[in-house]
């Protein structure tokens, strides 16, 4: 299993960098996809800073932490964009077309293929904006954030990006039987744009989907905690088990449809 | 233009059924819709947002109750004033299929602006249990306009929903030229969410900002029937924005048949 997991991930590697240079032959596009990325960068955060100026502190987070947030959002939003999005959103037209059935011949991993078949290049640019951005609202701090508050926000930004990518796969997992779900791509992206907020803003009902249901506070907010140094045991198991569930109940839901699936050509 | 003139009357004859049609393909689509609609919710999250940042304080004269009464307006009249005719626009000249439609006696954007339209009563009856559960977590907010600010706004949001269909269609008839129209649209979109009201009221940004903001075409979009809506714009004092949001109508309608018909004299070089 192990030799095939190792071809498994060489065969993905392989795929993407095609699909990294197929996409870097269409520089003008690229560049074009660069400069809206810029406005739309620009745009996303702007709203923090107009919060800001009308108060010190929402719901007991300063600025700093507040930025931090939003730099991981732009941060998910780049790596989603980047590697979840393009892939799983081919999985739909796949399935539409019958070209599905190609992918489920080929000796790997199922998921594994559909998952890492391509990359959306011109999303660099949000991630380096999205660093850029972070490493800038870190020197806003007094005091940089330790070693371990570092590990544990790794950890869980890990932790939270796996949720998400899961719930993707669960929304593609209904496309075995809806065949027009595109429209779900912007709901998913609705969805998680609460996810530029500090969890606490939200009460009630809001904050239980955006965590257990959305999972976005685990890859914005619980991070943002840990590098401020707000975080505690219940915090990091939280965030695990989120990412143990959605990783089990994507994993069924995706093993039941491919069983379901009966191809186009039967 | 002249043969959008002389399709009038037939238009006219035909509308009974072209409506029938669109509202059959709404029945049809149902499920979709209700997706569109809870991708609109965000108004809702600014909600949350802005009633934890004024528990410290009114903002600009807004108070707790007064956000939740713009954030309820703005949900109610972005359903309102709402189209999605860039997507389709954008879609059937790149794919060809606008050629089909050209050949029916009725101009097409007429026909989209038809199918559009009949969306509007589905819209409502979707939101309206949400905008009833807020209603009955916050009762205080239910306070109807006089007769006249309800004629206001009624004017108002149907001059914000024709603005909202013209600069989509101008959008589209860009993928005449380029590809990337939808890309092109998503920088106006997030520009737009930024500066029409619909992540803060206007009031909120720098005084300094509020002229600029009155004139540019993101708030005639957005933020006038909602301020109209949520008793913010004194009735007596909307004509300038009134003035601004026609203003506005009056040149993207321009806009659209200059870049409509000269798209088309290029579409058509290609043979189609």
């Amino acid at each position: 299993m192990s030799g095939g997991l190792r071809h498994s991930l060489r065969v993905a590697g392989a795929l993407m960098r095609t699909s990294w240079m197929t996409g870097m032959q269409y520089r003008a596009d690229f560049l074009a996809d660069i400069g809206t990325g810029f406005v739309r960068t620009a745009a996303t955060v702007a709203p923090l800073f107009l919060v800001y100026s009308r108060t010190d502190e929402i719901a007991g987070w300063p600025f700093a932490d507040a930025a931090l947030v939003m730099a991981l959002f732009l941060l998910m939003e780049g790596l989603v964009g980047g590697l979840v999005e393009p892939n799983l959103g081919m999985v739909v037209e796949a399935i539409r077309e019958g070209t599905l059935d190609l992918v489920l011949m080929k000796p790997a991993d199922a998921q594994l293929l559909v998952s890492a078949r391509t990359v959306a290049p011109a999303r660099v640019w949000d991630v380096l904006a999205a660093l850029a951005f972070g490493a800038w609202a870190l020197a806003q701090r007094d005091a940089p954030p330790s070693p371990a508050d570092i590990a544990v926000a790794a950890a869980l930004l890990g932790a939270g990006l796996v949720s998400l990518y899961a719930l993707w796969l669960l929304a593609i997992c209904t496309s075995f039987w809806f065949v027009r779900v595109d429209n779900l791509r912007f709901l998913l992206w609705s969805a998680t744009d609460a996810g530029q907020w500090p969890i606490p803003v939200f009460r009630g009902w809001l904050r239980f989907v955006l965590t257990w249901v959305v999972p976005v506070a685990v890859v914005t907010s619980f991070p943002a905690m840990a590098l401020a140094g707000r975080w505690d045991g219940h915090l990091v198991l939280t965030g695990m088990a989120i990412a143990a569930l959605f990783t089990v109940v994507s994993r069924v839901a995706w093993t039941r449809s491919l069983r379901a699936y009966t191809s186009a050509s039967s | 233009m002249t043969g959008a003139v002389a399709a009038l009357p037939r238009l006219v004859r035909a509308l009974p059924s072209l409506a029938r049609v669109s509202v059959a393909r709404h029945v049809a689509y149902r499920a979709e819709m209700t997706i569109w609609i809870l991708t609109s919710l965000l108004p809702l999250v600014m909600l949350a947002l802005w009633n934890a940042v004024t528990e410290q304080g009114d903002i600009a004269g807004f108070g707790q109750a007064d956000v939740a009464r713009y954030f309820v307006a703005t949900l109610i009249c972005r359903q309102l004033t709402g189209a999605w005719v860039i997507w389709e626009l954008s879609f059937v000249i790149r794919t060809g299929r606008l050629s089909s439609q050209l050949l029916r006696p009725y101009p097409p954007l007429l026909v989209y602006a038809l199918w559009m339209l009949t969306a509007l009563p589905f819209r409502l009856a979707i939101l309206s249990p949400i905008v009833g559960g807020l209603l009955w977590w916050r009762p205080e907010l239910f306070a109807l306009p006089s007769p006249a600010g309800l004629l206001l706004t009624a004017m108002s949001v149907a001059l914000a929903w024709t603005l909202n269909f013209l600069v989509q269609c101008a959008f589209g008839c860009l993928s005449f030229w380029v590809d990337k129209s939808d890309g092109v649209f998503g920088v106006w979109q997030v520009v737009w969410g930024l500066l029409s009201g619909y992540i803060a009221p206007l009031a909120f940004f720098p005084n300094a900002w509020h002229g600029v903001l009155g004139w540019l075409p993101f708030r005639s979009t957005l933020a006038v029937p909602v301020e109209l809506l949520g008793g913010f714009l004194d009735p007596t004092r909307a004509g300038l924005d009134l003035a601004r949001q026609a203003g506005w109508v009056a040149i993207a309608f321009v806009v659209v048949v200059v870049l409509w018909q000269r798209g088309l004299r290029r579409y058509g070089a290609f043979g189609a």
